[in-house]
């Protein structure tokens, strides 16, 4: 090696060499006390293996003979470790009911490189993973580190069991144990349920027609004031959000996702026209040829986690990727073994989008974009260059209004008589062709990309513009070298990236993630995710790949349909964070115009094209606008712990039953908002639960994941004999209080017949033999694959609850941990099977036309670049200057921890805490070294953790890895029936980021800061200085 | 690979137990390792090491080239090196540490009287007194799933795909192709003491063949000095 590397001192985020060292050091005190007296320790099952377990089967390496051990089980269940969802491997002793240890599921995309073949038997599945032939090593199909260790859930000392009714002030850690039916009829009935005082019930409550508030009666009815909270996209969201919506009929439902990544998804969703299901594409890992990851990290954090990783390591060694990881902070996705293939370049916290307009002003400039791609100007076009989508780029906005030009604006529907064709015709869009004529999107093959000028309406002429002018305009506000003194990375550089990613036609990607949750979110992922707009990549392998999808589960399917049932709800009003609903039908914009005044600025945003956000739910409630609940459900939700600033916030007002009415969290831990709860009700964890899942994005193939209950849920059970699920807990409320889609009678089966809603089994059983009959249905599950994968558990269930035809082929998928497509299927010649087919929007006229409704000023429908600010547009550091808060700081993902894992003993053996990585020279400049205590202050908080030092951070950050400095799930005892429950203070070790976020002091009340335009959470680049401690 | 040096004049017992026509080893290509340590926790979870104690795990550095300032992260996973010429086996007085016939370095937990003399000839640090059975512990190869014809608990979990496992002997094996493909490349730790490590790298910086003085995690150890390039 001729280039001279400095192996630093502050390398290690991890324990490795030292955790080597210490059981060395150790060995000197020992040696006498061995020699002179024998190994007095405790003998291991086996004298050469240790405490090791038997294998789960085996098999001889030269006839691939497979012999079970009929001690032990393997089945293929669902992970739930993280977000990811992976498909797992369970291998449990049969007679201790213990899962002993997890891998992967080799059927599943999400655990293996390239998934089996599905119709293959599950013996010989298991058998693809041993030694013969070498075949467990390409079949390999693995759990991640925290995957590996989170069997740990299921026996935690940690882990409610029971149903808890609070015994004392809320917040207060006191419980009492209560039934399950008691419970249920305290939190339908209400009552003077604490002493302190009458509290309203869900029956109370749920009042449909009486609107909650009648100044603002589009607000909805009173059943609006309870908000069901759910965490994520388990594969049994479906069940919560089917009670909120549909049975109880409030508004209010909502997830984390707001505090989770929501940002990418927003900004996603404007460059694909998706401000429903907010769609988002992953590169094509496995052909890319160059990829930039922006605040994204594959192989270090991010969804789907292994995948990502796995795809990217091979591709960096065996296939053709190069990358570059643009980050703050250095992550294990820039890898110094792969040598030139990767590279990690490090940037300035909330700048990204000052380097992504940069490289689009170049890549315009210059012009590198995909010319025929972005000039196709609607399906024809596409279809004749051999794209599966097309872009608005060439479509003409009425600048003035925002608004894209129609076939109505100059007549096109005058004179045809059919009422569709008209109608059509009056929606298309229009844009320019070669010669300049207004022509229709559908019909013309090749339109002008550029045009700056007026065209002749039926009202006469109009200024207009092309998407691609105004994209140009807007990037072309600032200079390359001008974007570069933002960002912190020089222009050369940026002129390279740029140049390099318009050097492989459709095979580069670029990708962001969590790195744009700040205050500048939204317009920041749009402006990074339209770089792959300009290059024409979608759906080309290589390029960037939609999710591959999921068989159909719970919608409209080939056996049940989910979707209707007797008496089920239309929601109504506007969500507690006024997403959607358009501020301008607000009975309070009207007053205000009535009297007068100007409807803005509005006393918090009103968000046109968020979903509903969590972010805004609760502080919402506190501040009364647009209106107050009055009972809160949580199912595994976090928000106190995951959402930056909260807990400074509203904690205090939590734990206040006057300031807000019922409580009831539905968790198999105590997490930090669960423990504000007036009751708990235990649930089934990790591999004891049933559920549908949906791959990631980044899956190419179609992929169901199954989860099921492998083994007997550890919690109370019903009177009924159910263990207490959340599934069981909304069943029996609906059934206490007559909500329509419970009972009997509630499932329709495609012949018409109805089936009941009484146990989980009932939903999630239906639901596997809509996946299984979906298209071609799967074979029957053969006795073997029953017998093999332990589906035999569950065949009881199967038989009670499903048609003698769906039986056989539901044990199938179960068998199989799900229905995936075969690898096969992912690529049709160069492109991939699963496209993305509706327009990407390079110009986004919802977001154009739409008001932000802090300032009275329209949204700008292209991307384009905004300081870190408040909602009311107030740049953040002129609140908070650099003078004063010299640091940004910026959350990372630790790659084992997520933010419930911490008590997995094996991972907080390896990742214990989080220390704060700050750069040798901010280091030096405050005199603080590595291993001292240091705070960090900002504007509303301050942690003291450990610091860090180390090259591998950009200078002026303080880097917090999430997922520590927990006050609950096990780190603090609470005390149930008078007896104090396990606890353990190392749980609780290392600063919890989110600690440390802003409020929207220029908002006032009890808001956080968030995305101004979106109201995702804002936990990146937050001012903050450094203390030694 | 020769087995030379001085750990070589030591006698120690036969080989003994395994079949004498396999040689196990474990090839791990460096560039597709992303530090996620399934292994260390699936290492720990199979063979039910106690919590803090290690067969295996992934030592994590970010690495600083001088000239160019350019910084990445380079992870390294760490286990026992089943050395053709192990250092632990002479010193054991009990002769409790053995070599298999197919290489695998073994101890015996009866024989094993915990005095930790191979603990501290071990190069690797990959031994340590098993605070439970309070009898010398490391990687064994995971020999009980080896021999019911599967893989290791590390190599069939690693999420990137790095570790690869089997038999040297065979040439038509995985680890024999990847040997022969790589051979310029292939690297072994601290290549210097003589003990014909079988745990081969691909992508390992000649720098971190040795003890590398970098500082590791906060909370298990001492912070120890810069080293000069």
């Amino acid at each position: 090696m001729s280039n001279r590397r400095n192996i630093l001192k502050g390398a290690a985020a991890l324990g490795g060499l030292a955790a080597f060292a210490a059981g060395y050091a150790e060995t000197t005190a020992k040696t006498l006390k061995g020699l002179s007296s024998g190994s007095a320790g405790k003998p291991p099952r086996g004298k050469v293996t240790g405490n090791a377990f038997d294998p789960e089967y085996r098999v001889d390496p030269k006839t691939g003979k497979l012999e079970l051990n009929p001690d032990q089980q393997v089945s293929f269940t669902m992970c739930q470790g993280c977000n990811t969802m992976c498909g797992l491997r369970i291998r449990m002793d049969r007679k201790t009911g213990k899962v002993l240890r997890v891998a992967g599921n080799p059927y599943h995309p999400l655990s293996a490189d390239r998934q089996i073949p599905y119709k293959t038997p599950v013996r010989e599945a298991l058998l693809s993973l041993t030694r013969k032939g070498d075949s467990g090593l390409p079949h390999r199909s693995t759990a991640c580190g925290r995957g590996n260790a989170m069997l740990a859930q299921i026996d935690s000392p940690y882990r409610v069991l029971k149903c808890l009714k609070r015994a004392g002030p809320r917040g207060s850690g006191k419980w009492k144990t209560i039934s399950f039916e008691k419970l249920v009829e305290e939190v339908c009935e209400g009552g003077d349920l604490f002493g302190e005082g009458h509290v309203e019930g869900l029956r109370a409550i749920r009042d449909l027609k009486t609107p909650l508030d009648p100044e603002n009666p589009e607000y909805g009815p009173r059943a609006n004031q309870l908000a069901v909270v759910h965490a994520t996209g388990d594969g049994r969201n479906q069940f919560i959000k089917r009670f909120a919506f549909n049975c109880y009929g409030t508004r209010n439902y909502g997830h984390h996702g707001s505090y989770c990544g929501f940002a990418m998804r927003a900004g996603s969703g404007a460059v694909m026209g998706d401000f429903k299901k907010f769609a988002h594409g992953k590169p094509d890992f496995e052909f890319c040829e160059f990829a930039i990851f922006l605040g994204s990290a594959p192989g270090n954090a991010g969804k789907p986690f292994k995948r990502q990783g796995r795809m990217t390591a091979e591709a960096r060694s065996g296939g053709k990727l190069k990358y570059v990881v643009v980050d703050p902070v250095l992550t294990n996705a820039a890898s110094y073994a792969a040598r030139d293939r990767d590279s990690w370049l490090p940037i300035r916290p909330g700048t990204d989008a000052a380097l992504a307009l940069a490289m689009i002003r170049w890549i315009i400039d210059n012009k590198r974009y995909d010319d025929k791609f972005l000039s196709a100007p609607g399906p024809a076009g596409a279809k004749a260059i051999g794209e599966q989508t097309w872009s608005n780029a060439t479509h003409l906005v009425n600048i003035k209004t925002g608004a894209v030009l129609r076939g109505k604006d100059f007549g096109w529907q005058d004179g045809i008589e059919d009422e569709e064709k008209a109608k059509k015709a009056a929606k298309a869009f229009v844009v320019l062709d070669e010669d300049g004529n207004p022509a229709h999107f559908a019909k013309t093959p090749k339109a002008k990309l550029f045009f700056d000028g007026t065209v002749v309406t039926k009202a006469g002429p109009v200024q207009v513009k092309t998407a691609m002018q105004l994209l140009k305009e807007e990037a072309g506000r600032f200079t390359v070298k001008e974007y570069a003194q933002k960002c912190g990375v020089s222009p050369d550089r940026i002129v390279e990236l740029a140049k390099e990613f318009t050097s492989h036609g459709k095979k580069a990607a670029i990708n962001i993630h969590g790195g744009a949750m700040h205050s500048n979110g939204f317009y920041t992922a749009w402006a990074v995710l339209m770089l792959n707009a300009l290059i024409g990549n979608w759906n080309w392998k290589g390029g960037v790949s939609p999710s591959g999808g999921a068989f159909p589960t719970f919608g409209k399917g080939p056996r049940y349909n989910f979707k209707k049932f007797p008496g089920k709800v239309k929601p109504k009003g506007v969500f507690l964070s006024r997403s959607k609903f358009p501020y301008k039908k607000t009975s309070e914009f009207k007053r205000r115009k009535a009297a007068g005044q100007s409807p803005y600025p509005t006393k918090a945003p009103w968000y046109p094209f968020s979903p509903p956000i969590l972010t805004e739910y609760l502080t919402s409630h506190f501040d009364g606008y647009p209106y107050r609940i009055k009972a809160l459900i949580s199912f595994m939700a976090n928000p106190l712990y995951g959402q930056a600033g909260l807990k400074t916030s509203i904690m205090a007002k939590m734990k206040d039953p006057k300031a807000l009415g019922l409580f009831v969290a539905i968790d198999g831990f105590i997490n930090e908002t669960s423990a504000l709860a007036d009751y708990i009700v235990p649930d089934s964890v990790m591999y004891e639960s049933w559920g549908w899942a949906k791959p990631w994005n980044g899956t190419v193939t179609r992929t169901s994941t199954a989860r099921w209950p492998v083994l007997e849920p550890r919690q109370d059970k019903t009177a009924g004999g159910e263990p207490i699920t959340m599934e069981m807990f909304f069943i029996a409320v609906g059934k206490r209080l007559g909500l329509p889609g419970f009972g009997d009678k509630v499932i329709r089966d495609s012949d018409g017949q109805w089936h009941p809603l009484n146990r989980p089994e009932d939903w999630y059983l239906r639901a596997g033999a809509n996946c299984a009959f979906a298209g071609k249905p799967v074979p029957d599950a053969s006795d073997d694959d029953i017998a093999v994968s332990g589906v035999s558990r569950i065949m009881k269930d199967l038989e009670k609850t499903l048609k003698p035809e769906e039986v056989r082929k539901v044990a199938y998928v179960y068998a199989r941990g799900g229905r995936m497509e075969d690898y096969a299927k992912a690529y049709k010649g160069e492109q991939l099977t699963h496209a993305y087919r509706k327009p990407l929007r390079i110009y986004n006229e919802k977001v154009g036309r739409s008001v932000n409704t802090m300032t009275g000023k329209r949204f700008s429908g292209v991307p384009t670049w905004h300081e870190q600010q408040f909602a009311d547009g107030t740049p953040i550091r002129e609140v908070y200057p650099l003078s004063e808060w010299p640091m940004n700081a910026v959350a990372i993902k630790a790659s084992l921890q997520s933010s419930y894992s911490m008590a997995a003993p094996r991972l907080r053996m390896i990742q214990p805490d989080n220390p704060l990585s700050i750069h040798p020279d901010d280091a030096a400049r405050a005199g603080i070294r590595t291993g001292d205590r240091v705070r960090v202050v900002t504007p509303q908080g301050s942690a003291v953790g450990t610091a860090l030092v180390r090259w591998g951070v950009a200078p002026g950050v303080v880097a917090i890895p999430h997922g520590f400095g927990h006050w609950e799930l096990g780190a603090r005892a609470h005390e149930i029936d008078g007896r104090a429950t396990p606890a353990n203070a190392a749980l609780g070790r290392g600063v919890c980021l989110n600690d440390l976020g802003l409020h929207d002091v220029r908002r006032g009340g009890h808001a956080t800061l968030g995305d101004w335009a979106t109201g995702a959470a804002a936990r990146q680049a937050l001012p903050a200085r450094l203390e030694k401690a | 690979m020769a087995a030379t040096g001085s750990a070589a004049a030591l006698a120690g017992p036969e080989r003994h137990g395994g079949d004498a026509a396999q040689r196990f080893a474990m090839v791990i290509d460096l560039r597709k390792c992303i530090g996620c340590q399934a292994c260390t926790v699936a290492c720990s979870t199979e063979n039910q090491i106690p919590i803090g104690k290690f067969r295996t795990i992934v030592s994590q550095y970010d690495v600083r080239d001088v000239k160019s300032g350019a910084v990445e992260s380079f992870t390294l996973p760490r286990l026992c090196n089943h050395c053709d010429n192990p250092p632990c086996v002479p010193v054991c007085p009990v002769q409790a540490t053995y070599q298999q016939k197919d290489g695998k370095v073994l101890i015996d937990a009866d024989r094993c009287v915990g005095c930790g003399y191979c603990v501290e000839a071990c190069p690797y640090d990959a031994r340590f007194i098993n605070p439970l059975t309070q009898t010398a512990d490391k990687c064994t190869f995971c020999t009980h799933r080896v021999e019911a014809g599967l893989l290791p608990a590390c190599v069939e979990t690693c999420t990137g795909g790095a570790r690869n496992f089997g038999d040297v002997k065979d040439p038509r094996s995985t680890v024999s192709k990847l040997l022969a493909e790589y051979k310029d490349e292939i690297k072994v730790l601290r290549p210097e003491m003589g003990t014909s490590p079988h745990v081969y790298y691909i992508g390992l910086d000649p720098r971190f063949e040795g003890r590398v003085q970098g500082q590791a995690a906060l909370w298990a150890g001492a912070e120890s000095e810069e080293e000069k390039s």
